[in-house]
């Protein structure tokens, strides 16, 4: 008869006293078992029936928590999106004061540092997995792995307290000078490096972001590299190719899907990430074409204003920042995961 | 009653048979199961047809077939293992003493005990020797602490590996060898005094020495347990079963003791599979 | 150009802009480690460890944050851990097939990599903002959301790696469900579960945003949960961005500990998970 989902059925006297009238009738003591067993069983009924909604519960609950993350923030930004409709996501203009809040600026630096992030370590991410993969001797592979993980395991105030007092004193003693410089002439490309080297501002908080970033699209990259049938790699080997045509022509379509699932999911890290940038971006809610130059991310606003927001606009407006920022990781990780379920489904 | 002329295809029947209550008149042998009109279906995938078959008491049956013939899927409905998983669904009757452990109604746990199964993979429980035995007799009876050392020594016993495993009852059941695993885990079931054991392909793990050590083992264990043996090593089931069943693409094509079965086969697959023209 | 030269340098130069990469990409470890231990371990000292965070100027430790960290730590992972132990159970146990599981599978993993900022937003909407006041309570709640998604799925991976022959074999002996996750299936799985523990302990010791509005900070010794109590990473966060040289040395010292927590907890997740797998 069709089994339910893995639930066994109900016990029912017929069925039981059934096994019991035959057990009686043949050995004495295979039917005293049997009887002192369906007690047992009986008893162990009830707990199992506990146990088993309970972690239904706690699956459901994960749902829960989701939605009600929903739920708050829209309920959070209401009077904001009240307020200032559509305008709020184009408008530049930040005010406490006046109690004027736009969007655009946090926007603005939020895609802008995660781009400029991606553009340096996706390349450095595939050419680390590269050298992992392909070149590098078996003795030093492991304690390269484990130098990996350590570094994406580094929490982002880490990288944010190293970037504030080390790294952005050096960009502007060294890189943002010669950036400026190097640029002054070219004449598109100078507005891109204009103004005086803070040290802080969004250049620098792009390549904090990049480090932070580049463990994870290594080590997913690495995974799927590796992952890799040998005998595709022996078969190009085989027939002539240098490492870099194997790359290029076997495993990179191979790992195709993977690599952008892991970019995408770097990539929703990158927009949330909030501590590495909040210290070295400069926290100014203006929106410049220098790169050089100050600017805020969605999530550094939140986390420099919120608990000095006075009044319920200004408070409303930090969190529908919040469900901006939410609704954009949720569509870049949602599209990766779907990209990657479909990666399983083909191979697995 | 039930009789055997129900059977598909040729099958020369042994004796007529009486629903066993665990009798064994003379002459006549008993029916600890039997399976009458069985189909099983993975999802939508009908994975056997009308199989009518079945296992007289205290008496070793092979089944035997090349692969995918359904062997295994047919040892699984009779301790219904397969009821873990929400696509597979069998139809028919399976009677164990004359009640259908298909019922809807059927307390799948006191089945399970009464019906024992040993795996393919030896399977230990991470835990050690004592308490893989001790675990299962603890749920189902309240034993002492001496009561249940007494089970567990017996178990182990029964199951030819007291002697390998007495100094060590309390390491880890992993660190056994693969034919050490086997045997605890043919202990384990044996614990449970079931009376019928299923054995899923009990040697393909092992090496030879083991095997030979288990087979031995069955042997001695007929003489209390009605054992059904799925194996794809045919002289292994010369060597041990007292009848045997050959299964093909999901029927059973033919039944009949393992003397005449090996030597003189009615059905031409039959003829075919044993003589190796195929499989 | 002859075509084969051609393509020997473009590998050469492949090769040498790996190996550049790879270099500077783990080059950033030794400098940052290399700061942290510069900045911070000159400043490490007991009373770091016995005295409260000072007003700028005077002579402090970091007791209370510490203390703080340590009690809202321990309440999310008590909080956490057997809400996602047992929903990643739900989810490779009972549910497998369910369309629950797919749907929270792909929800959880969204939760995993989602801002942590946005995490502080949802507590202080349900709990800051009705209770009226900041507190430890909330600041644990916020970080127990952030260890859910990670135990639950590695509870789920490593319990769907325990073998499928492992649960039919407890099930074989009649064991109901719940035993057979209860003492099978999770003493197999014991050593990963523990890890995805160890990971999100390490996870949530760096997690500033979603304490800075629930939590917030308290610059006095506290052990009262329902007040706003300190945390290292706030305390790190606050005492950084401030012009005072001994408060940015006390936010150094702060970030040596922390790193320094951090890479204990992950060798030690990585040398569990290498010795279960070995067993």
């Amino acid at each position: 008869m069709a089994e339910l989902k893995g639930r066994e059925p109900e016990v029912f006297e017929a069925g039981r006293k059934k096994l019991a009238d035959i057990a009686l009738s043949g050995n004495a003591e295979a039917s005293v078992a049997a009887t002192s067993r369906t007690k047992i069983l009986r008893r162990l009924r009830f707990s199992e029936m506990v146990f088993r909604h309970l972690t239904r519960a706690a699956a459901i609950l994960v749902l829960i928590i989701l939605s009600g993350v929903i739920i708050a923030l829209i309920k959070g930004s209401l009077p904001a999106l009240q307020a200032f409709g559509f305008n709020f996501l184009i408008e530049e203009r930040w005010n406490p004061v006046t109690e004027k809040f736009g969007a655009l600026a946090p926007i603005y630096g939020t895609v802008v540092t995660s781009f400029i992030a991606m553009l340096i370590a996706v390349p450095l991410g595939l050419l680390i997995a590269l050298f992992l993969t392909e070149l590098c001797p078996m003795w030093l592979r492991r304690p390269i792995g484990i130098a990996i993980e350590l570094l994406a395991g580094i929490p982002s105030i880490i990288y944010g307290i190293w970037g504030l007092f080390v790294f952005a004193p050096f960009l502007q003693r060294t890189l943002q000078p010669v950036l400026i410089d190097g640029f002054d002439n070219v004449p598109i490309l100078s507005r891109l490096f204009e103004g005086p080297p803070y040290g802080i501002g969004i250049l620098t908080a792009s390549l904090i972001l990049a480090i932070m970033v580049l463990p994870f699209i290594t080590s997913i990259s690495r995974d799927v590299f590796e992952a890799v049938p040998p005998v595709l790699r022996e078969a190009a080997y085989g027939v002539g190719c240098t490492t870099w045509e194997v790359v290029r022509h076997v495993v990179l379509p191979f790992a195709r899907v993977g690599v952008i699932g892991g970019v995408m999911l770097g990539l929703g890290r990158a927009l949330g990430e909030t501590m590495a940038v909040t210290f070295v971006i400069g926290n100014a809610h203006k929106v410049s074409a220098s790169i050089l130059a100050p600017g805020t991310t969605i999530s550094a606003t939140i986390a420099n204003e919120f608990t000095e927001a006075v009044g319920d606009l200004y408070t409303s407006s930090l969190i529908a920042l919040g469900l901006i920022l939410f609704v954009i990781t949720f569509i870049v990780l949602a599209a990766a995961r779907l990209l990657l379920l479909r990666l399983e489904k083909r191979v697995g | 009653m039930s009789s055997i002329a129900g059977i598909s295809h040729t099958v020369q029947s042994p004796v007529p048979t009486v629903v066993g209550r665990g009798t064994n008149d003379a002459g006549k042998l008993a029916e600890k199961i039997l399976i009458r009109n069985l189909n099983f279906y993975y999802g939508d995938n009908k994975a056997l047809k009308s199989v009518n078959v079945p296992l007289f008491d205290r008496k070793v049956t092979a089944f035997i077939g090349p692969s995918g013939c359904g062997k295994s899927t047919l040892l699984r409905i009779l301790n219904r293992i397969y009821s873990l998983y929400p696509h597979q669904r069998a139809e028919g009757d399976v009677l164990l003493d004359g009640s259908n452990i298909l019922d809807p109604g059927q307390d799948l746990n006191l089945l399970r005990a009464r019906v024992g199964m040993v795996f393919q993979k030896p399977t230990p429980f991470p835990m050690s020797i004592y308490e893989n035995i001790a675990f299962g007799v603890r749920l189902f009876e309240n034993l002492s602490r001496a009561g249940i050392d007494e089970r567990v020594q017996s178990a182990l016993r029964r199951a030819a590996i007291w002697d390998e495993v007495k100094d060590k009852l309390h390491a880890n059941g992993l660190s056994l060898s693969g034919g050490q695993q086997q045997r605890l885990c043919i202990a384990r079931t044996v614990a449970l005094k079931p009376e019928v054991i299923l054995l899923d392909e009990p040697c393909s793990a092992l090496d030879p020495i083991s095997t030979a050590k288990i087979e031995e083992l069955i042997d001695e264990l007929k003489d209390d347990y009605t054992i059904a043996i799925v194996t794809h090593n045919m002289q292994q089931a010369a060597r041990v079963s007292d009848y045997t069943a050959f299964m093909y693409l999901g029927e059973l094509v033919e039944f009949d003791t393992t003397s005449k079965m090996f030597t003189t086969p009615g059905d031409r697959r039959t003829q075919d599979y044993i003589t190796g023209r195929f499989g | 150009m002859d075509r084969y030269v051609r393509r020997r340098l473009g590998n050469t130069i492949v090769i040498t802009l790996s190996i550049g990469a790879t270099v500077l990409g783990l080059g950033w470890l030794v400098l940052i480690l290399g700061s942290l231990v510069y900045e911070g371990l000159s400043g490490l000292s007991l009373a770091v460890f016995t005295q409260m965070t000072p007003p700028p100027g005077a002579d402090g430790g970091l007791v209370n944050p510490i203390i703080g960290s340590l009690m809202m730590t321990v309440l999310a992972i008590a909080i956490g851990t057997p809400i996602g132990i047992l929903a990643g159970t739900y989810m490779a146990e009972y549910g497998k097939a369910a369309m629950l599981s797919v749907v929270v599978r792909f929800i959880n993993d969204i939760l995993l990599s989602a801002p942590s900022i946005v995490v502080g937003l949802f507590v202080y909407e349900i709990m800051v903002a009705p209770m009226g006041h900041f507190s430890g309570w909330a600041g644990a709640v916020a970080l127990a959301l952030i260890v859910i998604p990670v135990v639950v799925r590695t509870t789920e991976d490593m319990l769907s790696l325990v073998p499928r022959e492992l649960r039919e074999s407890a099930s074989a002996l009649g064991l109901p469900r719940a035993h057979v996750v209860r003492y099978v299936s999770y003493r197999a799985a014991r050593a990963g579960i523990i890890t995805g523990v160890l990971l999100a302990i390490a996870r949530i010791s760096g997690e500033t945003a979603p304490l800075l509005f629930t939590a917030l900070n308290n610059q006095f010794f506290s052990t009262n949960l329902n007040a706003p109590i300190s945390s290292l990473p706030v305390v790190i966060f606050q005492f950084a961005l401030s012009p005072y040289a001994d408060w940015q040395k006390l936010a150094w010292i702060g970030a040596l500990i922390i790193t320094f927590a951090v890479l204990a907890l992950s060798i030690i997740a990585r040398a569990l998970s290498a010795s279960g797998k070995s067993s």
